[in-house]
């Protein structure tokens, strides 16, 4: 009898101390520099580097037992950063924002390889923040087939609409694109409506 | 500019068929394929996931519009049972796939009635 309730309650203990949170998203949407703002809030150190050149996050990185705490509630779970999802990756892109060409080239099949292991790693999430810049158009394959999936795998989704400090932020895009899903508006580089993402988290992960 | 683009029109039988292998061989000779359905969104991510395979400079990937025909927002209840039958029976999502070479189709806008392919 113990062990036949150790066992049950053993599973559950165990499913809830491994919760796999994922940030996926198009390319430069914001997701390393979330996934920093929330280790750095948590932790008190960043998880990658980022920066304003396409495909700078070009392979899974996981933050193991992150705890975080809101009124009163806490939830721990490893946090996993994704790389930008694309359905095209040319080295000339890259050689336009200035890299030379061998670099170019050399970045381009780690940016195919990134996006390959972002899709492998759907499987194995328990939620997913969607992260989309507020200030581009939300209604792109690259969207769609990333929600689609999540959906047919039943995963909880919030979309996180980030970069709202823009001018050209546009929340209610997102939201009518994508009018079945919770969004939230944030700005992951100055923290704006970080706490309100902490609570959706603690709240529907619990 | 004259600009010669050709169009490979491939029923979803066949696409399931003869699988992606043939799929990419048509993307990689410059082809833009239609495909008289609506993938289901493990088939636009494994289509993906091969296509980011074949990466290579001449080869920069693909543009991708899957689509519905069928707006279920605007539809009454029983015309989406009518649909889902229908669909059902004839073993596909209507609606119609179109896929391009990254180098040909630069880009696809969609919003639910339209596309607008910029080549």
């Amino acid at each position: 009898m113990m062990n036949w309730l150790r066992r049950i309650f053993g599973s559950l203990f165990k499913r809830k101390k491994d919760i796999k949170l994922g940030l996926y998203g198009p390319v430069n949407s914001g997701k390393t520099t979330l996934a920093n703002r929330i280790c750095k809030d948590w932790l008190g150190e960043e998880l990658g580097s980022v920066s304003s050149v396409p495909h700078e996050t070009r392979e899974i990185q996981m933050k193991e037992k992150v705890t975080i705490k809101n009124k009163g509630k806490s939830l721990t779970f490893n946090l996993v950063d994704t790389p930008g999802i694309a359905t095209k990756i040319d080295f000339e892109d890259f050689v336009k924002v200035g890299l030379k060409k061998k670099e170019a080239k050399t970045r381009a099949k780690e940016a195919t390889k990134g996006v390959i292991e972002s899709i492998k790693w759907l499987d194995n999430m328990d939620m997913v923040l969607v992260v989309l810049d507020s200030t581009m158009d939300p209604i792109n394959q690259v969207n769609i087939t990333i929600l689609g999936n999540l959906d047919a795998r039943d995963i909880p989704v919030l979309i996180v609409g980030n970069k709202t400090d823009l001018k050209s932020a546009n929340l209610e895009k997102i939201r009518s694109a994508f009018p079945s899903y919770n969004t939230l508006g944030i700005s992951a580089k100055h923290g704006k409506n970080i706490d309100d993402l902490y609570q959706r988290l603690v709240d529907s992960l619990r | 500019m004259n600009m010669n683009v050709k169009f490979k029109l491939l029923a979803y039988e066949k696409f399931k068929k003869d699988g992606f292998d043939a799929l990419i061989n048509d993307l990689r000779e410059s082809k833009i394929v239609l495909i008289d359905a609506k993938l289901t969104p493990e088939q636009e991510a494994y289509i993906i996931e091969q296509t980011m395979k074949q990466v290579s400079e001449k080869f920069a990937g693909i543009e991708l519009a899957s689509m519905s025909v069928l707006n279920e927002d605007e539809v009454s209840g029983f015309d989406k049972f009518k649909n889902a039958l229908l669909e059902t029976i004839i073993g596909k999502k209507r609606g119609f796939t179109i896929i391009g070479p990254a180098k040909v189709v630069h880009k696809i806008k969609k919003n639910p009635e339209e596309l607008m392919v910029f080549m």
